[in-house]
């Protein structure tokens, strides 16, 4: 194909003016830039809220009794008012390659005081160890460490510290409601803070180890509420769900097994909504460049006129003159091309490995119920890279389309007498 | 007097005697003054009494016995005697806070407006019920609703609707008040939606302390048919000689 006249002269017209290339060129490599990285950075701020909604203090999976949400009773442990091995239960779940951790969850509600303020509060009951493994809300604390089990400690969001007025080593009081109907009360000493960026979140949940809070509430050891899973990709979540479902039917017939998508579908929705936006940043910022390069390409093939009334003087056919100048488009499209990937790779892996953060200027964003931070980290999508190279291509030549047509209608014997 | 003057008179007296009564027999019923008769109904000057609380849920039973005090309507005390375990808890009322008192850490603490609606340990009354800290002649705009006959009493029903202004938690309040002498029948607690919360019960009616009161009351959840509290007065007596000081954050660690 080379070979042929038509993709000979297309190819030579590209140095007729080089400037004028370059700049065409640039048009299309910075529209190619433009579409991939900001598609990149979306990515990535997807999957922080995704990591965000299912890693941070939930897990992509969770087990709990059929009857337990939304009401989140008390009385509803795993296994009912038998309980269940819990230990077994954690190892059973966890033989699938594909779960990273499992661990278990005791809930109640309660009351936290110290001094003056007194807050309502959900005690949620961890295994600090397991948890480090798999939820990520605990992993940075704010300020002091996590709890022991058996001495009475707990840990909080900064924004119930705040509210109680607490420091680290001060006491708390914390009153529940226990199973068997008696108020179960006890002082804990703050050990530390968490933060998520949720005020929800933050200002909600008192975290202590298991049986201290099975102790308190008056439930064996046997009675949890939730065993949660970390999955390696939260989008296999539902996969795994269904097999763990499968593994447990047998035994706990009263347990259910809940992927996160499941939990919260709106996510999963908007996701799905922003994957169709991407395909609309490439028709605004291809279309939008369609219009510079078709104005380049006219005047080009103006400039021209002679020349192709030559050409046809000499024989060629119309089509002919269409194939050069759409061969010199593809030309210039290719040559964008490596351009655009030229300036785009280096930044895209700069940003992939050390992301610019802008937090400092707004700080935390809630979106769709977590948090992400505003670092612009941007993930690589081939699938989109691809897309937005062919509408490149797609571009060059369409913008090309009317001014090759115009080029082969150009009446030779009027250009060349000097009209 | 002569005979014609004085029947007369006589009659002029009957007439006004007719007047008088049969004035009150046609004069309006006060809502506000009946509703407050009733709030007023287990507490004087001052009270102390002894209460036995019944807690029957879908998990557990729970039987509670306690002593009770008030003074106006600012001072409240309630302390648990039995079971053991929970002995010397206290929930007291004084002028604007709430406080309970917890034996097992020996510390206190405040409760908020925000938890006055809370359930009174484990109970189906709230912490409000038990200290009484709103009013419901303050909180509610009171209408008679109804004037007759139920199941052979002479009664009045009273509608409760939220003031504006009103920090309250239940949408609507009935009343069903006994016209004979005003001890409350029954009660039903509405929340903002209209649907039944919870209702009362006020039966056993005896002479306590120097009056009428009905000594049991039962309250039950309406979302879950087979639990209820009862609340039994086992005695009653008024002015009894306390005063503020009573009500103290260090009385209720160190019970006199």
């Amino acid at each position: 194909m080379l070979q042929s006249p038509w993709s000979r002269i297309g190819l030579r017209n590209l140095g007729r003016n080089p400037k004028r290339t370059v700049l065409t060129a640039l048009g299309l490599a910075v529209g190619f830039f433009t579409s991939v990285v900001m598609v990149g950075w979306t990515q990535g701020l997807m999957n922080e809220m995704v990591d965000n909604a299912t890693g941070l203090v939930g897990g992509q999976i969770e087990i709990h009794d059929a009857e337990f949400l939304p009401e989140r009773s008390l009385y509803d442990t795993i296994g009912g008012r038998d309980g269940i091995d819990v230990e077994q239960l954690v190892a059973q779940v966890s033989e699938d390659e594909r779960i990273i951790a499992a661990a278990p969850r005791v809930y109640a509600g309660g009351l936290l005081s110290s001094g003056d303020a007194t807050l309502a509060g959900m005690l949620m009951g961890v295994d600090p160890e397991r948890e480090v493994a798999l939820s990520r809300f605990l992993d940075d604390l704010v300020t002091g460490r996590l709890p022991q089990p058996g001495r009475n400690e707990l840990v909080v969001g900064t924004e119930m510290a705040r509210q109680l007025e607490s420091d680290i080593g001060d006491e708390v009081v914390v009153v529940a409601p226990g199973a068997d109907g008696s108020m179960g009360n006890d002082l804990f000493t703050l050990v530390g803070t968490y933060r998520t960026g949720l005020v929800e979140i933050d200002s909600a949940f008192a975290v202590l180890p298991v049986q201290d809070l099975q102790a308190l509430v008056v439930l064996d050891e046997s009675r949890i509420h939730e065993v949660v899973v970390s999955t390696e990709d939260p989008w296999l979540a539902e996969e795994v769900a269904a097999v763990v479902a499968a593994t447990l039917e047998g035994e706990m017939p009263g347990a259910a097994v809940i992927p996160w998508t499941e939990l919260t579908p709106a996510i999963v929705e908007y996701t799905a909504l922003v994957d169709v936006f991407y395909f609309v940043i490439i028709v605004i910022v291809f279309g939008l460049a369609i219009f510079g390069v078709a104005n380049t390409m006219l005047m080009a093939t103006y400039e021209r006129r002679r020349e192709f009334a030559v050409m046809l003087a000499v024989g060629t056919t119309p089509r002919g003159v269409v194939q050069s100048v759409l061969y010199e488009a593809a030309a210039l499209g290719l040559f964008s091309l490596a351009l655009g990937v030229a300036i785009t790779w280096p930044v895209m892996v700069w940003w992939h490995n050390a992301p610019p953060d802008l937090t400092g200027l707004v700080g935390d964003i809630e979106m769709m119920g977590s948090v992400v931070s505003l670092t612009m980290r941007v993930e690589y999508d081939m699938g989109f890279t691809a897309m937005a190279a062919a509408a490149l291509m797609l571009t060059a030549l369409l913008s090309a389309l009317y001014p090759a047509l115009r080029a082969s209608r150009v009446p030779p014997a009027d250009i060349l007498s000097g009209l | 007097m002569g005979r014609m003057a004085r029947t007369r008179r006589c009659a002029g007296l009957v007439a006004l005697g007719w007047l008088v009564t049969g004035g009150t027999v046609l004069a309006q019923v006060d809502p506000i003054e009946i509703i407050d008769r009733v709030e007023q109904l287990y507490r004087g000057e001052s009270s102390r009494g002894t209460t036995t609380m019944e807690i029957v849920t879908e998990n557990w039973d729970r039987e509670i016995t306690m002593e009770v005090w008030s003074l106006g309507n600012d001072y409240s005390l309630v302390r648990i005697q039995a079971p053991a375990r929970e002995a010397g808890t206290a929930t007291l009322k004084a002028d604007r806070d709430i406080y309970n008192y917890l034996p097992k850490v020996d510390r206190t603490i405040k409760i908020p407006a925000s938890m006055m609606g809370g359930s009174w340990m484990g109970s189906h009354f709230t912490n409000d019920d038990l200290v009484q800290e709103s009013r419901l002649i303050n909180d509610y705009d009171i209408e008679l609703s109804f004037d007759g006959d139920r199941d052979g009493v002479l009664v009045w029903e009273f509608a409760l609707v939220p003031k504006p202004e009103a920090a309250v938690v239940w949408g609507r309040i009935e009343y069903r008040v006994r016209q004979a002498d005003y001890i409350p029948l029954a009660v039903s607690y509405y929340d903002e939606d209209g649907e039944l919360a919870r209702s009362m019960e006020f039966s056993d009616f005896a002479n306590m302390g120097g009056r009428l009161l009905p000594r049991l009351m039962m309250m039950r959840s309406a979302d879950k048919p087979g639990e209820y509290t009862s609340m039994r007065y086992e005695d009653l007596e008024f002015d009894v000689g306390i005063d503020e000081s009573f009500f103290s954050l260090r009385a209720l660690q160190n019970p006199r």
